[in-house]
C-alpha cells in the first residue's frame, strides 16, 4: 500500500457517512442485503460502536476503497466454543451486552470489504491490520471473525468443513481471504454453520437473483456458499450461510 | 431480420468453413464441452460423408459466418420414443455406422446448431431450424429429431432434467430458450436422453478446462455444465455425463 495515497478515517471524520454510503450495496449480491439481523441491527455500528468503524480513503480519487465493521463483545468462554450462529449472534449479542452496561473483552469484525476495483492490490493486509490496531488501542485480548470465504461460492456442492481443510502448495489455506488472515497470524477455529439465515419469498428470491424458481428443491445461487432450499407451498426459500470463526491474538 | 443479408451456405462454398466452424464451436460452448470423446473422434465424419447436411448462415456484409448447422441422416424403424438414452453420442455413431454398412437412413437428426456470440437474440436461431428441415425435407424424411442441449439448464445444475423440462412459460411454451425455439418451429419433446454425452478428464485436465481446484472427491459444480461433474481422486479421474432432450420436428413433404 502507498502509505501517502491510503488513509484510514473513521466516523469522526464529518464526510464519512456520504462516503461509505452504498459501499456495502456495491460489494455484495443482492440476496446478502436480506439478512434480517443486519436489518435490525446495522444502525447499531454508529449509534453505539462509532469508535470501531472505519474506512480505507483513496486520497489520490476522492473516495472509500474499503470498509471495516466491528464491535467490542464479552465472551468468557472458550473461542472453540464460539456458537454456530456466527455472525447473527454476534451482532446480538454486542448490542445486549452495551444495553446491559456489560464489560467486554474481546473485539469482533463484522465485514472486511474492499471495492471492487480496489481489490487484488495488497490492500486487504492493510485493512486488516487497521482493524487488529483497534483491537489493541481498546485494551481487547483477542480479534474473532465470522470469516465468509471469499471463494468458497465456486464450490457450493462441497462441505465448508471440507473447504476450509484445502491447502497451498505452501500449506496455507488455499481460500484467498482466509489465507490473508492466517498469513496475518490468525487461527482457524471452526466452521459456523448457520452464521446468516436469508429469508425471502419465491418472488423476492427470483428477483435478487433473477433466477425462477417453479417447483420447490435445491438451488444453485451465484454468489452464495451453499445452495439455497425453496418451499413452494410455503412460499418461502431460505439460504443458510456458513462462515468460518477466525482468532487473532493480539500482542 | 434483414433476410437478404444473411445466405444460407455449403461447406464447399467457403475455403476456411471448417475453421470458421471451429471459431464459432470455441466461442459458443465453455472448453469442456470441446472434450466429448465421441465428437472429437467422428467430427471430421460430418464433412465426410454428410457434407450435404452440413450447413452455415454467412453474413453478407461482414463476410463472416454468423450461425453453424450441423446434421447427419441414420436408419431407425422403431418409434421415435424408442429413441435411446445415449443421444447425441449415440446418433453420430450410429449415422457413421449405418453409412459404412450402406443402411440406407430414413431419418436426419441435428447435431449442433450454434450461433455466433456477436449474433444471439437476432431471430437466427429459428431461421437455422427451417435451414436443416429443409435439408431433411429435400431427402424425402418425414422426421427431424435433436437430442436438444437446453441451455438454461446450467442456471439450474440441481433440478433433474426431467423436471427441468416441465417448466413453461406462460404462453404455455417451454421455459428454456432453446426448447422454445424448436417447440415455437413446430417440434415436440419426446423424453430426456440422460446420457446424450459423456466427458471424461483427469483432475489437471479438468482444472485446465475450468480454473476450478477438485482436491477431493465428489460433486462439483461447473459453470456452463447441466448438471454437476463428479470427481474420483482415487481413479484420477472426473466424469460429467450431459442430459440432453430428444425432440421431433414432422417435415411435411
Amino acid at each position: 500500500m502507498h502509505k501517502d495515497r491510503f488513509q484510514v478515517i473513521t466516523p469522526a471524520h464529518s464526510d464519512y457517512r456520504d462516503l461509505v454510503r452504498g459501499l456495502t450495496k456495491e460489494v455484495w449480491p443482492e440476496f446478502m442485503l436480506h439478512d434480517q439481523v443486519a436489518h435490525e441491527l446495522w444502525h447499531e455500528l454508529l449509534d453505539r460502536f462509532a469508535e470501531y468503524q472505519l474506512a480505507l480513503f483513496d486520497n489520490e480519487n476522492r473516495r472509500v476503497a474499503g470498509m471495516a465493521n466491528s464491535f467490542p463483545l464479552k465472551w468468557e468462554n472458550s473461542l472453540e466454543n464460539l456458537p454456530e450462529d456466527g455472525w447473527d449472534w454476534a451482532f446480538h449479542e454486542a448490542v445486549n451486552n452495551h444495553r446491559l452496561g456489560a464489560i467486554p473483552n474481546v473485539h469482533c469484525a463484522i465485514q472486511i470489504v474492499l471495492r471492487a476495483e480496489y481489490q487484488s492490490q495488497g490492500l486487504s493486509a492493510p485493512m486488516l491490520e487497521a482493524v487488529r490496531a483497534v483491537t489493541k488501542s481498546h485494551g481487547l485480548q483477542a480479534l474473532i471473525i465470522p470469516i465468509r470465504p471469499s471463494e468458497k461460492h465456486k464450490y457450493p456442492l462441497t462441505s465448508l468443513d471440507h473447504y476450509i481443510t484445502w491447502k497451498t502448495e505452501k500449506n496455507l489455506p488455499l481460500d484467498a481471504w482466509l489465507r490473508v488472515h492466517v498469513h496475518a497470524g490468525a487461527r482457524i477455529i471452526k466452521v459456523c454453520h448457520r452464521s446468516k439465515v436469508i429469508r425471502g419469498t419465491r418472488s423476492e428470491w427470483e428477483k435478487w437473483t433473477g433466477l425462477q424458481f417453479p417447483q420447490s428443491g435445491t438451488y444453485i445461487i451465484d454468489r452464495a456458499l451453499n445452495p439455497m432450499e425453496m418451499n413452494i407451498e410455503k412460499d418461502e426459500g431460505v439460504y443458510i450461510e456458513p462462515n468460518v470463526w477466525v482468532a487473532h491474538k493480539i500482542e | 431480420m434483414n433476410t437478404s443479408r444473411f445466405q444460407i451456405i455449403k461447406p464447399g462454398d467457403l475455403p476456411d468453413y471448417r475453421n470458421q466452424e471451429g471459431g464459432i464451436a470455441d466461442s459458443s460452448w465453455p472448453e469442456f464441452m470441446l472434450h466429448d470423446a465421441i465428437a472429437n473422434e467422428y467430427w471430421h465424419e460430418l464433412f465426410d460423408r454428410f457434407s450435404e447436411y452440413q450447413f452455415a448462415l454467412l453474413d453478407t456484409e461482414a463476410n463472416r459466418m454468423a450461425a453453424m448447422g450441423n446434421s447427419l441422416p441414420f436408419h431407425w424403424e422403431a418409434d421415435v420414443s424408442e429413441l435411446p438414452e445415449g443421444g447425441w453420442d449415440w446418433v453420430f455413431v450410429k449415422a457413421v455406422e449405418d453409412h459404412r454398412n450402406a443402411i440406407k437412413p430414413n431419418i436426419q437428426s441435428a447435431i449442433q446448431i450454434a450461433i455466433h456470440p456477436d449474433y444471439q437474440n437476432q431471430g437466427l436461431s429459428s431461421k437455422m431450424v427451417q435451414a436443416m428441415r429443409a435439408i431433411g425435407a429435400s431427402k424425402g424424411f418425414r422426421h427431424l429429431v435433436a437430442p436438444v442441449r437446453p441451455n438454461q439448464k446450467s442456471k439450474y445444475p440441481l433440478i433433474s432434467i426431467d423436471d427441468y423440462i416441465t417448466w413453461t412459460s406462460e404462453e404455455g411454451l417451454p421455459f428454456d430458450a432453446w426448447l422454445r425455439v424448436h417447440a415455437r418451429a413446430g417440434a415436440k419433446i419426446i423424453k430426456p436422453c440422460h446420457e446424450a454425452m459423456i466427458i471424461r478428464g483427469t483432475r489437471a485436465e479438468w482444472e485446465a478446462w475450468t480454473g476450478l481446484k477438485f482436491p477431493q472427491s465428489g460433486q462439483y459444480f461447473i459453470p456452463g455444465a447441466l448438471n454437476p461433474m463428479e470427481m474420483n481422486i482415487e481413479k484420477d479421474k472426473g466424469v460429467y455425463v450431459e442430459p440432453n432432450v430428444w425432440m421431433e420436428h414432422r417435415i411435411e413433404e
